[in-house]
C-alpha cells in the first residue's frame, strides 16, 4: 500500500543545459525528486514553503526570520533550472540536500543569510557554511548538502578507539544480570524467588519501568564527558572527510548520480513537471539490519542481492489545472520480475463488485495469484538457499521442502487465493449497550440497567476470494462450539463483542468470497451483495481493467471523517498533514511483466489553491509517510 | 507526584476522549458522625472509544496506560485508603467490560474521610504546600453538615472545546442520607426526598468539573 501512497511524491521539471543543477546530485543519493517546472512554485511564500515538514527537517537551520514575507521568486533561484531534492543513506553515512540554479547571488544570500563564506575545499567552487549545512556554488548552480555519519557506525568507531586506548566505557551493561527495584544487581536466588509459583506456560507479565538507566551527568563525570568529546570530534571529522570526498567526486571527478545511473539520466530527459527516482536495490544493500547476514553468509547475501538488482522506481508527474497525474514504473531484475509476473497474473474477481456500495467513500481491490507466485518463488529462492552449507539454513531449507511435499497446496491456495478487496463506507451510528443509572425520586436510591446505546463507528468491509468456502466454515463451526459469542445466523456468522470488546464482527461466506465487516446492514440485508445499490460495472471499469492493484479514495470523506482514536500517533500525523484536502484519488496498475509494473495515480481536485500547492502538500504527505 | 500526574493524565485522557461520563457520589451519615461514602464513575456510554484508546500507545503525546497498569493503580490507592485512620471496609468494584467503577468505604467520622483523601493526594503531590490542602470540604457538628468537593486542579481546562462540550452530556449526582429528617439545605439546586432523609443535587459532569463549588451544600437536620 505504501507504494501507492508513495506515488504522490513525484515532482516538477525540465530544461537542458550543460552543467545544470541535475549534474550535481551525489551518486550516493538513493531517492531524488526533481522539479522541472519550478516556476509554478513562484507564488508559494517562503514562509509557507519552509513550514512543510520536508523543508523544515531537511535544513532547519537555514530558515529563521530571513524568509519572512518573501516568496521563492525573491530568493535568487533560477526558475529555468530544475530543483533536485535528494536523500541517501548507507551503513556509514546519510546525506540530504538539494541542487538548484541561481540567477542572483545577492538575493540568494538575503534568504540564506546565516551562511558564511569559508575557504574553498574544491578549486573553482565557492564554499559557504552554516553549522552542519554546506552550500557550494559553481557557476550558476548551487548545491546545498548535509552529511551525517550513521549513528550506529559512529558509536562502533568511538567505542573501538576508546577501548583500544585502554578506557572503560562510561557505562557497562551486564546483560546477564537482573536488577531489583533499587537498581541493584539481583542474586540468582532472588530471581528464582521472584519466579516461585510460576509454572511453565504461564503468561508472565514483565513490567518495564521507565528511567531505570541513569545516564551519567557530563558535567560531573569526566569519563562520560571525554567519551562524548571523542565521539563529537570523530563525528565532525568523519562528516568533513565524507563531504570532501563527495564534493571532489562531483566537482573535480565529474561523478554524479545521473552519470552513474543511466536510468536516472533517461528519466531526467522527460518533459513532465517532475520526476521521481528511488533505487530499491541500493536500499536493500544498505539495510543496516543485514550486516550479520552479510558477514556470516556472504555468498547467500550476494545471491539475494542479485535478486534485487535492477529494482528501481521511476516516476513522472504532470500538473493539470484541476488534477495531478502521476506515473510510476516499478522496475525489476529478471528473477524478482518473474516472481511478480506470476504473482500478478490473477484475473479480477467480479464477485467483489456486488459488495462495494455505490455510496462508498473508498475501496481497493488487490488481485494476486498466490499459488503461482509461491511456485515461482520456491523455484528461484530454494536453489539459492540450498547452496548454503550452514546447518541452520540447511535445516530451514529441509523444513520448507518437506512442508512443500506434505501440505495440500491445492486446499491451502484455494482457500486463500490471494485476491482481496476492502471498502470504507463512511461513519455509521452502530448499536452498543451501556449501563444506565436511574434514581427513585422517592428514596433517591439508584439502580442500574443495561440499555441500548449508539456510537459513531467507521464502517469497513474486508473480503478475500476463496474457492474452498467449506474450510473457513469448518473453522467457524469449531469456534461456535467453543464460545457462544460465535453464532451461525444462517446467511452470515456473527462474533459478538469482537471489535473493541463492544461491537459485533460479521462474517459472510458466500459467492466465492469470505467477508469480514462491522456493517450490520451488509450482513443482515445484503449477504448476497448490494444488488442495484452496488457499484455499477461502468463505474468499476477502471478497477476491472487494472492489474494487480486498484484504489479509489474520496479524500474529503476518508481523511476528514475518520476518527482520531483509530490511529497511532504516526499515522495520525500523516492524516493531519492531509486534513482539509478534498478530491478524488485513483490508483491503477498495469499488467506486470518480467521487467516492470506501471502504476498510475490521478488526483483530481477543485480547490482554490494552485496545483503547485497541492503538489507540495502531497510531497509533504509522502515525506511523512517515508519516515514511518 | 509522578504517579499523581500520571493518574491525572489518565483521567483527563479518558474524560477528554469520552462523550459521556456519569459520576455519582453518596454520603450516608449516621447521627454519631460515622457513615459510608460511595463514589461511582460510569463510562459505559463510551466503552467503544475507551477500548480504542486503550489499544493505542499514546494519544496527544500522553502515554496510554495498559489495563494491568490501571488495575495496579486502583489496587494501590485502595490499599493506601485502607491504611488510613478511621477508614474501613474499603471496596472497589471495577467493571472493565462496561467501564463502570464503584468505590465505597466506611468512615468513623467525616474528618477521617476528609483527612484520608487529603493525605493520599498530598502524598502524591509535588506541591505539598498547595493551599487546597488547608481547605475543609466536610464538617459535621451533629446537627449540620457542610459539604462540598475539593477543587483539585481540573483537567478540564486542558481539553479541547469539542471535548468540553461533549462532557455536558454526563450527569453528576450527589446524594446525602441521614438517620434523621432534614429541615433545610441552602443549595438552590438541592432536592429533599419525601421522607426528608436524603438530599440530592443534580448537575452535569462538565459543570462540576469546571466549578466544583456548585455542589456546595449546608444541610441542617430537624
Amino acid at each position: 500500500m505504501r507504494l501507492y501512497l508513495t506515488l504522490p511524491f513525484l515532482v516538477l521539471s525540465s530544461t537542458l543545459f550543460a552543467q545544470q543543477s541535475d549534474d550535481f546530485i551525489p551518486k550516493d543519493a538513493v531517492t531524488v525528486f526533481s522539479f522541472n517546472n519550478i516556476s509554478i512554485l513562484q507564488k508559494v511564500s517562503m514562509d509557507e514553503l519552509v513550514s512543510y515538514d520536508f523543508m523544515t527537517e531537511l535544513q532547519s537551520e537555514l530558515f529563521d526570520g530571513s524568509t519572512q514575507g518573501k516568496t521563492l521568486k525573491d530568493s535568487g533561484i533560477d526558475f529555468n533550472q530544475k530543483m533536485n531534492i535528494f536523500y541517501g543513506k548507507n551503513p556509514e553515512f546519510e546525506l540530504s540536500g538539494f541542487t538548484f540554479g541561481i540567477t542572483d547571488k545577492n538575493k540568494l544570500f538575503s534568504v540564506f543569510d546565516d551562511f558564511d563564506r569559508v575557504e574553498s575545499i574544491v578549486p573553482g567552487v565557492e564554499y559557504y557554511n552554516n553549522y552542519f549545512n554546506h552550500l557550494m556554488i559553481k557557476g550558476n548552480v548551487g548545491l546545498l548538502i548535509r552529511v551525517d555519519s550513521d549513528q550506529e557506525y559512529l558509536t562502533e568507531m568511538t567505542d573501538s578507539i576508546w577501548v583500544a586506548r585502554g578506557f572503560e566505557l562510561p557505562w557497562v551493561y551486564d546483560l546477564d544480570e537482573y536488577y531489583d527495584e533499587e537498581g541493584n544487581p539481583m542474586e540468582e536466588g532472588d530471581i528464582m524467588e521472584d519466579m516461585e509459583g510460576i509454572e511453565d506456560g504461564d503468561e508472565v507479565e514483565e513490567i518495564i519501568e521507565e528511567d531505570i538507566t541513569e545516564i551519567p551527568d557530563a558535567e560531573n563525570d569526566e569519563l562520560f564527558k571525554n567519551y562524548y568529546e571523542l565521539r563529537d570530534s570523530l563525528e565532525s571529522e568523519l562528516s568533513r572527510k565524507r563531504l570532501e570526498l563527495i564534493v571532489n567526486e562531483l566537482f573535480i571527478g565529474g561523478k554524479n548520480l545521473k552519470g552513474v545511473d543511466a536510468r536516472l539520466a533517461e528519466q531526467m530527459k522527460h518533459t513532465s513537471d517532475g520526476i521521481f527516482y528511488l533505487d530499491n536495490s541500493r536500499n536493500f544493500k544498505n539495510t543496516n539490519g543485514l550486516w550479520y547476514f552479510q558477514t556470516m553468509f556472504p555468498d547467500l547475501y550476494k545471491d539475494l542481492n542479485e535478486l534485487y538488482s535492477g529494482n528501481v522506481m521511476l516516476g513522472d508527474i504532470v500538473l493539470n489545472n484541476q488534477s495531478i497525474d502521476m506515473k510510476l514504473e516499478a522496475n525489476y531484475g529478471p528473477a524478482l520480475g518473474s516472481i511478480y509476473e506470476e504473482l500478478n497474473g490473477s484475473k479480477f474477481d467480479k464477485n467483489v463488485l456486488k459488495y462495494i456500495p455505490k455510496n462508498n467513500s473508498g475501496y481497493f481491490t488487490y488481485n494476486i495469484d498466490l499459488r503461482e507466485g509461491y511456485e515461482r518463488a520456491y523455484d528461484i529462492i530454494i536453489p539459492i538457499l540450498s547452496q548454503e552449507k550452514n546447518p541452520r539454513i540447511s535445516a530451514n531449507v529441509l523444513t520448507v521442502e518437506l512442508l512443500d511435499e506434505f501440505i495440500n497446496k491445492d486446499a491451502l491456495f484455494n482457500t486463500y487465493k490471494g485476491s482481496m478487496f476492502g471498502t470504507f463506507n463512511g461513519m455509521k451510528r452502530v448499536k452498543t449497550k451501556r449501563i444506565e443509572f436511574f434514581y427513585d425520586e422517592e428514596t433517591f436510591e439508584y439502580g442500574e440497567r443495561e440499555i441500548e446505546s449508539e456510537e459513531d463507528m467507521p464502517v469497513f468491509t474486508l473480503g478475500f476470494s476463496t474457492a474452498r468456502p467449506d474450510i473457513p466454515e469448518k473453522v467457524l463451526r469449531h469456534m461456535s462450539r467453543l464460545t457462544s459469542q460465535f453464532k451461525d445466523m444462517g446467511n452470515y456468522w456473527v462474533y459478538e463483542d469482537a471489535i473493541l470488546n463492544s461491537l459485533p464482527l460479521y462474517m459472510i461466506n458466500k459467492n466465492g468470497l469470505f467477508i469480514f465487516t462491522n456493517d450490520e446492514d451488509l450482513a443482515k440485508n445484503h449477504s448476497n451483495g448490494y444488488g442495484s445499490e452496488a457499484i455499477s460495472a461502468k463505474t468499476a471499469k477502471n478497477a476491472k481493467k487494472s492489474g494487480s492493484v486498484y484504489g479509489y479514495m474520496n479524500l474529503g470523506d476518508i481523511i476528514n471523517k475518520l476518527p482520531r482514536e483509530m490511529f497511532t500517533e504516526e499515522r495520525y500525523e500523516l492524516l493531519e498533514s492531509m486534513k482539509g484536502k478534498k478530491g478524488i484519488m485513483e490508483v491503477t496498475s498495469s499488467a506486470t511483466s518480467r521487467e516492470k509494473t506501471v502504476y498510475k495515480m490521478t488526483y483530481s481536485f477543485d480547490g482554490a489553491d494552485n496545483a503547485g500547492k497541492y503538489l507540495l502538500d502531497l510531497v509533504n504527505t509522502a515525506y511523512i509517510l517515508s519516515k514511518q | 507526584m509522578k504517579r499523581l500526574v500520571y493518574l491525572l493524565g489518565v483521567v483527563s485522557l479518558l474524560i477528554g476522549l469520552n462523550s459521556c461520563v456519569d459520576i455519582f457520589d453518596e454520603i450516608i451519615l449516621h447521627t454519631d458522625g460515622s457513615g459510608t461514602y460511595k463514589y461511582t464513575i460510569n463510562l459505559s456510554a463510551s466503552k467503544v472509544k475507551i477500548n480504542s484508546v486503550l489499544a493505542l500507545d499514546s494519544v496527544d503525546g500522553q502515554r496510554v496506560p495498559k489495563l494491568p497498569e490501571i488495575k495496579e493503580k486502583i489496587a494501590l490507592y485502595k490499599q493506601k485508603l485502607e491504611d488510613k485512620e478511621g477508614i474501613s471496609n474499603v471496596k472497589v468494584d471495577a467493571n472493565y467490560d462496561d467501564f463502570v467503577f464503584k468505590f465505597s468505604c466506611d468512615f468513623s467520622n467525616v474528618t477521617a474521610l476528609q483527612n484520608a483523601v487529603r493525605d493520599i493526594v498530598k502524598e502524591e503531590s509535588r506541591d505539598k504546600n498547595d493551599p487546597i490542602f488547608n481547605e475543609t470540604w466536610l464538617t459535621w457538628d451533629g446537627q449540620q453538615l457542610v459539604r462540598s468537593i475539593p477543587n483539585f486542579k481540573s483537567p478540564i481546562n486542558r481539553l479541547k472545546a469539542e471535548d468540553q462540550e461533549a462532557l455536558k452530556n454526563g450527569k453528576y449526582i450527589s446524594v446525602t442520607r441521614f438517620d434523621k429528617p432534614v429541615s433545610k439545605c441552602d443549595n438552590p439546586q438541592a432536592q429533599i426526598n419525601p421522607s426528608k432523609t436524603a438530599v440530592m443535587v443534580k448537575s452535569s459532569t462538565h459543570a462540576v468539573t469546571a466549578n466544583p463549588s456548585i455542589l456546595k451544600n449546608t444541610i441542617t437536620l430537624e
